[in-house]
């Protein structure tokens, strides 16, 4: 029976978890760095507006990014005119979907981790010589690699589960743009409640599974940090 | 040589400071919040003054009239933090070699392995710091800095991470580390007239953002020129004069009591007369400055007692040695006021 299963959906959503998730990390990472070193005004902006996504509903952020990148647009047609890309009920549309609506919790989680380092330890590296640069990377990452993990591990469970934000900027074409809790949603309202039952059971496997072995990662790290301490102690 | 004449306000502090350190260690002698630290942290360059110099030999760092401020990482600086600021997820050799990047590998791996020598903690190299004991994390972050070969030495509270115990022990180490390894101007900030005392050798007090008094340690110590000075070297004796009158000695008038300062001690506008605690003596014959008293209370002390004393005229703060006490206990004796340890204030 599950031969006869189309998993399309499944690598789907996994495809746009993985790329939403980098893509989080990677303009994330000095958006929470900037919000961990200043508490001005504009920051408080800047954290206003990265929050909004975890307040509002996710149709309501689907909506927005349709006016944003709608056909009609003028960054729409910007896109579509000068690059060929295409937003609007594309795979694209569904990693920016996602993207969206995962990234505060990355940045809540590493400016977290910013915001703990002892600022001395950054003095004592500018005076030893580093630049700013360097401190960032030598420093700052890998003492707060734990507080990183957890966003990353976040992100992607968040990216994984979203169905209202995708819907409405993605859509739900089969084959091309139907992520899991879609085909999920789509197999309940065709009435083929063996499907929705299978596709649960799918879904649930694999968050589990995915989560549990990031969870063993993050403990292995930390694991052999501290028997590597051990094992010099005596 | 380094020279510092800044300014720095903030909302409810300002600092006002200028002095200039020829050779040898410096301390920054006041209590806390009075800009200590503050002051380092200028010349580091991790803050900057709103205005003023900051001049290391011929090395401009700052010069607010020539729009100077040199970035903190190529100031070769040593700067040893508070808490010694070690990197938590580096061991202590590459703590040791932090700050030597950019050099060929040989060499900085002969130069962390004679700073391991030197600070003894051979076998320690893959250690990281949270397993050190205090000691060998000071020692740590002594090498760190000195391995970089910086041009001047900033200490922040080096020994206030250590219990009291183990910075009785490390003290003389530290400083005999120091003076072997370092030939350049030490600059260190503490809040412990004491240990000021022992590793410095030139004092700078500082009252709420500037400073009271620049000198030799003995001079600071034995004959600070301001009240505030006085109270940060610990003077518990300070009495306001009635009046001076000045001849072959100097006749200073305290509530009444006569009291006689050498001529040598002659200071303009005299407003105070001090004298430390434990300079004042008992003894057996009247003569001048010597006074009957009473004692009001008497705490005692390791090796010594701390007695408030009266006299007709003023109250008194003296320490004596327990093996005097009872002598002065017995009251046989005169309070006596050695007119060589008497310094006048403005």
């Amino acid at each position: 029976m599950v031969e006869n299963v189309n998993l399309f959906p499944l690598f789907l959503s996994l495809k746009v978890s993985t790329i939403a998730t980098v893509l989080a990390v990677i303009i994330g990472l000095p958006i929470s760095y900037y919000l961990s070193r200043s508490n001005g005004k504009i920051a408080d902006m800047v954290d206003a507006l990265i929050t909004l996504p975890v307040v509002l509903p996710p149709t309501v952020l689907g909506y927005y990014l349709l006016v944003l990148f709608g056909r009609q647009s003028a960054l729409g047609k910007f896109l579509e005119e000068k690059l060929g890309l295409l937003i609007v009920f594309t795979p694209t549309g569904a990693v920016i979907a996602a993207f969206v609506v995962s990234i505060p919790f990355f940045i809540k989680s590493a400016r977290t981790a910013f915001a703990s380092i002892e600022p001395n330890l950054l003095n004592a590296a500018r005076v030893l010589g580093r630049s700013e640069w360097n401190i960032f990377f030598t420093v700052i990452i890998p003492l707060s690699w734990r507080g990183i993990v957890s966003g990353i591990t976040l992100v992607f469970a968040r990216s994984l589960g979203d169905f209202g934000a995708t819907l409405m900027v993605a859509g739900s074409i089969p084959n091309e743009t139907m992520t899991m809790p879609i085909a999920i949603y789509d197999a309940l309202l065709a009435g083929n409640q063996k499907l929705a039952n299978l596709l649960v059971m799918i879904m649930t496997i694999v968050s589990v599974t995915l989560l549990y072995v990031i969870k063993r990662l993050e403990k292995r790290i930390i694991r052999g940090e501290r028997s590597f301490h051990a094992s010099r102690s005596d | 040589m380094l020279h510092v004449a800044i300014k720095k306000s903030f909302p409810h502090f300002t600092l006002d400071v200028a002095f200039t350190i020829e050779k040898g260690i410096a301390g920054i002698l006041g209590s806390s919040g009075c800009g200590k630290s503050l002051t380092l942290q200028c010349i580091a360059g991790l803050q900057s003054p709103d205005e003023g110099l900051i001049r290391l030999n011929e090395r401009v760092f700052f010069d607010s009239s020539q729009k100077i401020n040199m970035k903190t990482r190529y100031r070769k600086i040593g700067y040893m933090f508070q808490n010694y600021a070690l990197f938590p997820h580096l061991t202590v050799s590459q703590n040791i070699a932090f700050g030597l990047k950019g050099k060929p590998r040989e060499e900085v791996e002969q130069k962390v392995a004679t700073m391991i020598e030197k600070i003894k903690l051979n076998g320690y190299e893959h250690h990281y710091p949270a397993q050190l004991s205090g000691g060998q994390q000071q020692r740590v972050a002594l090498a760190r800095t000195l391995v970089t070969e910086p041009d001047v030495l900033l200490l922040d509270e080096p020994f206030s991470a250590l219990d009291h115990h183990t910075k009785q022990l490390l003290e003389k180490e530290f400083l005999l580390f120091i003076k072997e390894n370092f030939a350049g101007v030490v600059l260190l900030v503490t809040h412990n007239m004491e240990e000021a005392y022992r590793l410095c050798d030139q004092l700078i007090l500082y009252d709420e953002g500037k400073v009271v008094q620049v000198g030799d340690k003995q001079q600071v110590l034995n004959e600070p020129s301001n009240v505030k000075a006085a109270k940060i070297v610990g003077c518990k004796n300070v009495w306001p004069l009635d009046s001076v009158a000045i001849d072959e000695e100097i006749s200073c008038y305290v509530n009444g009591a006569k009291i006689m300062v050498p001529r040598k001690k002659e200071r303009a506008h005299p407003r105070f007369l001090g004298i430390h605690s434990h300079h004042i003596r008992f003894v057996e014959e009247q003569s001048y400055n010597t006074f009957d008293y009473e004692i009001v209370e008497c705490i005692p002390n390791m090796h010594a007692h701390d007695l408030t004393v009266q006299t007709k005229h003023f109250t008194l703060h003296v320490t004596v040695p327990t093996n005097e006490l009872h002598a002065v206990l017995s009251h046989e004796r005169k309070l006596y006021l050695p007119p060589d340890r008497l310094f006048l204030l403005s």
